[in-house]
C-alpha cells in the first residue's frame, strides 16, 4: 500500500515536472508558430472571399483555425513569458496573466466564432464565409487589442 | 470698421472640411470594429489622404483665408491673440494652431496606415514595401496617436462651444455657408477653377500613389504551380 502511494507520488510529481518543464523559448516558439499558421489560414479565406471562391481551400483553412482555436493554447503561455524570444520577440503583454477574466472572455469569444466558421466553410456559401471571416477577425482583435503590445 | 456681410470661406475648404469630418469619423469607428470593416478603413485611409493633399494644396493657391500664409500662427500673433489685441479675419491665431495641429496629426496617421497592418487580415497598401518588424512599429503609431486625436478633435469642439456660448460668435454658419454676417475684413479672394484643378488632380496623383496600384503584383498560389500535396 504504501508502495504504491509512493509510486503514485513519484508518477504524479514526474507528470508534473514534464509539463512543468517546456522550455520557455519553445512554449513562445509554439505560440508564433501556432499563431502564423492562423494568419495563413486567415489569408486564404481572405483570398477566396475576394478572389475565385474555391470551397476545399476555406474548409481546409477554417478547419486549421478551429483546430488551434481548441488546442488549448493558454497552455503555453508559462509564467514569466511575456519576456523572451521565441522565432521573434515575445509580444505577449503581462496583462495576460493578470487581467485573467477579460482574457477568458476574449479567448472563449474567438473560439466560439473559430467554431462557428469552420461551420460556415462547409456549406460552401461564399457571401456567408465572407460574414464570419469578418466575425472571427474582429474576435481576434479582441485579444490583440489589450493583451499584444504593437511591437 | 464697420463690420458687413462677407465671404469668408470658399466652397472647396467648406466642403473638404465637412468630408474630413465624417471621413475621420468614419475611420475611427471602422478601425475600431475591424474585422470586414477594415476594407473601409483603409478605402476611408485614401479618401482622407486626398482630402490632405488637396487642403496643403489649396493652402497655397485656394482663397484668401484659406491660405496657409495667412493664418500662420507666429509667435507674435498668438502673444497679441491672448493679450485681447488681434484683429483679423479667418482662423485665429489660437484657431490656426489647432488646424495645423490637426492636419499634421491626420498626415502622420494616414502615412503610417499606410504602411500598417493589423496582424490578422488586413495590411495597408503600402506595408509590402518595409519590413514587418517597420510595419509593426509605424501600426503602434497608427494606435497610439488615435488618442491625440480624440484630444485635438475634442478641445476643437470645444472651442467652438467655447465661442459660441462664452463670446456669442457662431463659427459654424459660416463653415456651412461661407458667409460671415458681421465681418470686418475683406470678402476673400482667388482660389479660382484652375487653382481648383490643379489641387484636385494633385490630390488624385498622390491617391494613386499612397493606394499602391502601382506596385507589381504578388504571384497568387492559383496561378503558379506549387507541389501537389
Amino acid at each position: 500500500m504504501k508502495k504504491q502511494l509512493a509510486l503514485a507520488a513519484l508518477a504524479l510529481a514526474v507528470a508534473g515536472t514534464a509539463s512543468a518543464q517546456m522550455k520557455p523559448e519553445d512554449a513562445i516558439k509554439y505560440r508564433q508558430s501556432a499563431y502564423g499558421a492562423m494568419g495563413w489560414s486567415m489569408a486564404r479565406i481572405k483570398m477566396n472571399v475576394e478572389g475565385t471562391f474555391n470551397k476545399e481551400d476555406v474548409i481546409k483553412s477554417a478547419n486549421v483555425i478551429q483546430a488551434i482555436a481548441n488546442s488549448g493554447m493558454g497552455s503555453l503561455y508559462l509564467p514569466g513569458t511575456d519576456k523572451g524570444t521565441g522565432w521573434e520577440a515575445t509580444r505577449a503583454k503581462p496583462e495576460i496573466w493578470t487581467e485573467k477574466e477579460k482574457l477568458g472572455k476574449a479567448a472563449t469569444a474567438f473560439n466560439k466564432e473559430a467554431n462557428e466558421m469552420a461551420k460556415v466553410a462547409a456549406t460552401g456559401d461564399a457571401a456567408a464565409v465572407k460574414a464570419q471571416f469578418g466575425k472571427l477577425g474582429e474576435t481576434c482583435k479582441g485579444c490583440h487589442d489589450d493583451f499584444k503590445a504593437k511591437n | 470698421m464697420q463690420s458687413k456681410r462677407i465671404r469668408l470661406w470658399d466652397l472647396p475648404t467648406r466642403l473638404f472640411h465637412w468630408i474630413l469630418a465624417l471621413a475621420v469619423a468614419a475611420s475611427v469607428a471602422s478601425g475600431q470594429v475591424g474585422g470586414n470593416w477594415m476594407e473601409w478603413h483603409g478605402r476611408i485611409g485614401l479618401l482622407v489622404v486626398g482630402l490632405l493633399t488637396f487642403r496643403i494644396v489649396w493652402g497655397l493657391v485656394g482663397s484668401t483665408y484659406a491660405r496657409f500664409a495667412q493664418f500662420f500662427p507666429t509667435p507674435g500673433k498668438i502673444k497679441a491673440y491672448l493679450r485681447g489685441e488681434w484683429c483679423g479675419e479667418g482662423h485665429n491665431p489660437l484657431g490656426a494652431l489647432a488646424v495645423f495641429g490637426l492636419l499634421g496629426l491626420l498626415t502622420v496617421q494616414v502615412t503610417t496606415g499606410l504602411f500598417a497592418n493589423d496582424d490578422i487580415a488586413f495590411t495597408g497598401p503600402l506595408s509590402d514595401l518595409l519590413t514587418k518588424g517597420l510595419s509593426n512599429q509605424l501600426t503602434g503609431i497608427h494606435h497610439l496617436l488615435t488618442n491625440a486625436l480624440y484630444v485635438l478633435v475634442a478641445l476643437h469642439v470645444a472651442a467652438i462651444m467655447f465661442y459660441a456660448h462664452a463670446k456669442k460668435q457662431n463659427l459654424v454658419r459660416p463653415m456651412v455657408t461661407g458667409w460671415k454676417e458681421d465681418g470686418e475684413g475683406e470678402s476673400a479672394r482667388g482660389g479660382g477653377f484652375v487653382a481648383l484643378v490643379v489641387a484636385l488632380l494633385v490630390a488624385v496623383a498622390v491617391v494613386y500613389g499612397a493606394s499602391g496600384a502601382w506596385l507589381p503584383p504578388l504571384p497568387t498560389p492559383a496561378a503558379v504551380e506549387t507541389p501537389d500535396f
